[in-house]
C-alpha cells in the first residue's frame, strides 16, 4: 500500500496550480486586451464587409480557412494521446492525457468560430442548417466538428470525475460557489469498486469511439478540398495526408504546453524529461510519416506536370509561394527530424523552440495548402485588378486570424486554473500500481 | 448546320483583313442599291432606342463595345468598329440593316436572330450617337402583315414539308410568289433552320426537305416555324404542331437522385451513411449518459 504522505504529497503538487496568483492575472489581462483588440478588429470586419480583407472572388479562402483547418487539425492531439496511445499500453503518455484533451478541446471549439470569421454575412448562418444539403462535405464537417466537441469535452470531464471530488475536498480557502460546483460535477463520486468500474468502462469506450471521429473530423475537413477538382486539392490521400499532418502540429502543440505548465506548475516532477524525451521521439515518428506523404503529393503531380498541375506547382516550387514552400518543408519539417534525433535536442528547451518551429510552420503549411491553389482557377483571370489575382492579407485579417489563438490560450490557462493538468486519481493509481 | 467551314473561315478572314487594312469603308460591303436605299418602317425615337439598346447590350456590345465608348473587343481581326463612328454612320440605313441581316466573317448574320422590328431598333439605339442623323421613314405599313396566312403541311411519302403563303385582301385571296421562306424547329434555345431558305413559286408554294431523325418531344412533337419575308407584306413567323419527331425522353439532370441535386433528392445511400453516422453517435451519447446516471445513483447510496 501506497503511503498516506506520498498520495497527500502528490495531491498537494497537483492541486497547488489552482489558485490566483498575480502572475496569472497579468497574463489573463494581457491576453484578455489582445482580444478585444482583435474582436475589435472582426466588428469593423462585421460592419464593413469582408472587403476589408484581402480575400476576393478568385482567393475567397485565405488565412481565416488556413486557420481553420490547422485548428481542427490540432485538436486530433487529443485522439492521438489519450485514445491511440493509450488504448496501445503506452503507460509513459499517460500524465499527457488531460494536457492533450484540454488542447484538444480548446482548439477544436474554437475551429468552428473560425468559420464564422470567413462568413461575410454571419447571421445567416443558421441557413446552412436549414438549407444545407447532405450531399456537401460542408455539412458532414459541422456535424463531425460538433460531435468531436462534444466527445472532447466528456473525454475531458469523465476521467476528470475523481479529481474534481478531491478538489472539493481539498483546496484551500475555496469559494463555497466553486465547492459546490466541483462537488455537483463529481456526481457522488465516493471511489467505490463499482464506480470505478463504470468510470474505468466509459474512459476506454470513449477512447476507442473518439479515434474515428477524430479521423472522420479531419479527413472531412480535407475533402472541403479534395471532393473538387482544383488543381492542388484534387488529391486521392488528402484524407491521410491531413491526418498525419495533424499529428506533427498536434505533438507540437503538446510540447509547448508541456514546457510552460512544467516551468510555470513546478511539474518538474511529473512532467519528467524522460516524457519530453519520448515526445521528441514521437514528433520525429510523425513528422517522418508526413514528410513521406508530402513527397508523395508533391512528387506525383510535379512528376507528371499536367497542364494546369504545372502552373500550381512551378509557383509552389521556383514562383511566387516559393520562399514560403520550402521554408516550411525545410524549417517546419525535415530540420526538425534531424535535431530530434539527437539526445541533447529532446530536453525540454531545445524541443520547446524545434516544436514551435513546427508549430509556426504548420500553420503556414495550411496556408501553402489553401491559397495557392485558390490563385489557380481552370478559368482564366481576366480584366480584374491585381488585388484580385493575388492574395495579400490585410492588417484587419491578421488580428481577426489571431483572436482565435488568444481564445485557445484563454481557454487552456482558465481549465488549467480550474482543473489539475495531471490526473490527480491516475497518479496515485501507478504509483500505487508500480508499489504492489 | 451552324458549324463553318474552316477553309472558308481562314480565306474570308484574309479577304477580310485585306479589305480593312486598305479602306474601312461601306464600299466593302458591297451592298446592294435597292437593299441601299431600305428605310425603316419603324420611327427612330426615345423609346424605339431605349428597347434598342438592351437588344444591343445583348448582342453587339460584347464585340462593339459600348458606342463612343471606343471600347472593342480589339484581339478580333479585323478589329469590330465603334457603332458611333463617323465611318459606320455614314452608312444609310439600309446598308446598316443589309450589314445586319447578312453578316460577314466573324459577324454572324442576325436575321434570324433579331425579328425586322428588333433589327430596326437596334439601329435606332445606333443613330441616337448621330445628332446630325435625319430619318427618312419607309412607307412600308408593318401592319399589312397581318393579312398574311400560312399553310404548312407534311407528307410523310416524299418527307417534304409544304409551305403555303397567301394574303387575304379584302378583294379576295393573293399569293405570295417570290417571298422568301425559312423554315425553322423550335429548340430549348432558340431555332434550328431546316433545309435551305426557299422562294415561294407562283402558286405560293415553298418545299422543304425534312430530316426524319429531328429530336421531339416525348410524343414526338416538333413545332416548325415558316418564317417569311416578302417585299409588300413584309416579315412575319407562323407556327404549326406536327407529331413527326422522334419521340424524346431525357430527364432533366435534376430530376433524379444526385449529388448537384436539392437535399430532398440526395441520393439514398448518403442519407443512409450519414444518418447511421448521427444514430450511432446520438445512441453512444445515450449510452455515456445512462451509464453516468447510474454512478451517480451508485454514488447516492
Amino acid at each position: 500500500m501506497l503511503e498516506q504522505s506520498k498520495k497527500d504529497k502528490v495531491t498537494s503538487d497537483l492541486l497547488a496550480s489552482i489558485r490566483l496568483t498575480n502572475s496569472f492575472k497579468a497574463w489573463m489581462a494581457f491576453l484578455s486586451i489582445s482580444l478585444i483588440v482583435c474582436l475589435g478588429a472582426y466588428v469593423y470586419q462585421l460592419n464593413e464587409g469582408l472587403v476589408v480583407t484581402g480575400l476576393g472572388d478568385y482567393v475567397s479562402w485565405g488565412m481565416y480557412i488556413s486557420t481553420f483547418v490547422f485548428f481542427v487539425a490540432t485538436s486530433l492531439i487529443g485522439m492521438l494521446i489519450s485514445a491511440v496511445l493509450g488504448l496501445s499500453g503506452q503507460k509513459w503518455a499517460a500524465p499527457l492525457a488531460r494536457i492533450a484533451e484540454i488542447i484538444a478541446l480548446a482548439f477544436a471549439a474554437v475551429a468552428g468560430l473560425v468559420i464564422i470569421t470567413d462568413m461575410g454575412r454571419p447571421d445567416r448562418l443558421l441557413n446552412v442548417f436549414i438549407h444545407g444539403r447532405i450531399q456537401s462535405p460542408i455539412v458532414w464537417d459541422i456535424t463531425v466538428v460538433t460531435i468531436y466537441v462534444l466527445i472532447s469535452t466528456l473525454f475531458l470531464y469523465i476521467p476528470l470525475i475523481p479529481d474534481l471530488k478531491i478538489c472539493s475536498e481539498k483546496i484551500n480557502k475555496l469559494h463555497p460557489m466553486a465547492q459546490k460546483a466541483y462537488k455537483l460535477l463529481s456526481l457522488n463520486w465516493n471511489g467505490s469498486h463499482e464506480q470505478e468500474q463504470i468510470l474505468k468502462k466509459l474512459t476506454r469506450s470513449i477512447a476507442i469511439f473518439i479515434i474515428p471521429v477524430a479521423f472522420a473530423i479531419h479527413t472531412v475537413t480535407s475533402w472541403l478540398f479534395a471532393n473538387t477538382l482544383r488543381v492542388g486539392w484534387d488529391s486521392t490521400i488528402f484524407g491521410p495526408y491531413f491526418i498525419t499532418g495533424a499529428f506533427v502540429s498536434g505533438t507540437s502543440a503538446i510540447v509547448i504546453a508541456m514546457y510552460f505548465f512544467r516551468k510555470n506548475y513546478k511539474l518538474e516532477e511529473y512532467l519528467s524529461l524522460d516524457l519530453f524525451d519520448k515526445v521528441g521521439k514521437l514528433l520525429v515518428l510523425v513528422s517522418l510519416v508526413y514528410l513521406y506523404f508530402n513527397i508523395n503529393e508533391y512528387l506525383v503531380p510535379a512528376y507528371k506536370m499536367k497542364k494546369y498541375d504545372a502552373l500550381h506547382i512551378t509557383a509552389l516550387f521556383t514562383g511566387a509561394h516559393a520562399l514560403m514552400f520550402w521554408s516550411v518543408q525545410f524549417f517546419g519539417l525535415v530540420l526538425p527530424i534531424i535535431l530530434l534525433v539527437f539526445n541533447k535536442m529532446r530536453k525540454p528547451l531545445p524541443l520547446l523552440i524545434i516544436a514551435s518551429f513546427v508549430f509556426i510552420g504548420g500553420w503556414f503549411k495550411r496556408y501553402i495548402i489553401v491559397v495557392p491553389t485558390m490563385e489557380h482557377p481552370f478559368l482564366p483571370i481576366q480584366n480584374v485588378p491585381l488585388n484580385f489575382k493575388v492574395y495579400t492579407p490585410t492588417l484587419t485579417e491578421s488580428l481577426v486570424t489571431l483572436a482565435p489563438f488568444i481564445l485557445v490560450l484563454l481557454i487552456i490557462t482558465v481549465l488549467s486554473k480550474v482543473i489539475p493538468v495531471i490526473s490527480i486519481h491516475e497518479t496515485i493509481e501507478s504509483l500505487e500500481e508500480k508499489n504492489n | 448546320m451552324f458549324r463553318i467551314n474552316i477553309s472558308t473561315k481562314i480565306v474570308s478572314l484574309f479577304i477580310f483583313s485585306a479589305l480593312f487594312s486598305i479602306n474601312l469603308s461601306a464600299a466593302s460591303w458591297d451592298v446592294p442599291a435597292d437593299k441601299k436605299s431600305k428605310n425603316s418602317f419603324i420611327k427612330f425615337n426615345d423609346a424605339s432606342a431605349k428597347e434598342g439598346e438592351v437588344l444591343y447590350n445583348k448582342n453587339c456590345a460584347s464585340c462593339h463595345g459600348n458606342p463612343s465608348k471606343g471600347n472593342v473587343l480589339k484581339s478580333l481581326k479585323p478589329t469590330p468598329p465603334d457603332l458611333a463612328s463617323d465611318g459606320t454612320q455614314k452608312l444609310t440605313d439600309g446598308e446598316l440593316f443589309y450589314i445586319l441581316n447578312t453578316g460577314r466573317g466573324l459577324m454572324p448574320s442576325f436575321k434570324n436572330v433579331l425579328s425586322e422590328n428588333e433589327r430596326w431598333k437596334v439601329i435606332a439605339y445606333m443613330r441616337s450617337f448621330n445628332k446630325k442623323y435625319v430619318q427618312v421613314l419607309s412607307n412600308t405599313d408593318p401592319s399589312k402583315s397581318e393579312l398574311v396566312k400560312v399553310n404548312m403541311q407534311y407528307d410523310a411519302k416524299s418527307n417534304i414539308v409544304t409551305v403555303k403563303v397567301v394574303a387575304k385582301e379584302k378583294t379576295g385571296t393573293v399569293v405570295l410568289k417570290d417571298a422568301e421562306v425559312i423554315l425553322f424547329a423550335k429548340r430549348y434555345f432558340g431555332k434550328l433552320q431546316l433545309d435551305k431558305s426557299m422562294r415561294t413559286n407562283n402558286e405560293g408554294l415553298a418545299y422543304f426537305q425534312y430530316s426524319k431523325d429531328l429530336p421531339g418531344d416525348k410524343a414526338g412533337n416538333v413545332e416548325l416555324i415558316a418564317k417569311i419575308n416578302d417585299e409588300a407584306y413584309g416579315e412575319l413567323e407562323s407556327t404549326t404542331k406536327f407529331k413527326i419527331a422522334v419521340p424524346t425522353d431525357k430527364p432533366s439532370l435534376t430530376e433524379k437522385r444526385a449529388i448537384w441535386n436539392v437535399l430532398v433528392k440526395a441520393p439514398i445511400w448518403l442519407i443512409i451513411t450519414y444518418s447511421f453516422g448521427v444514430l450511432v453517435f446520438l445512441g453512444f451519447l445515450l449510452y455515456l449518459v445512462l451509464n453516468l446516471l447510474s454512478f451517480w445513483k451508485i454514488g447516492k447510496i
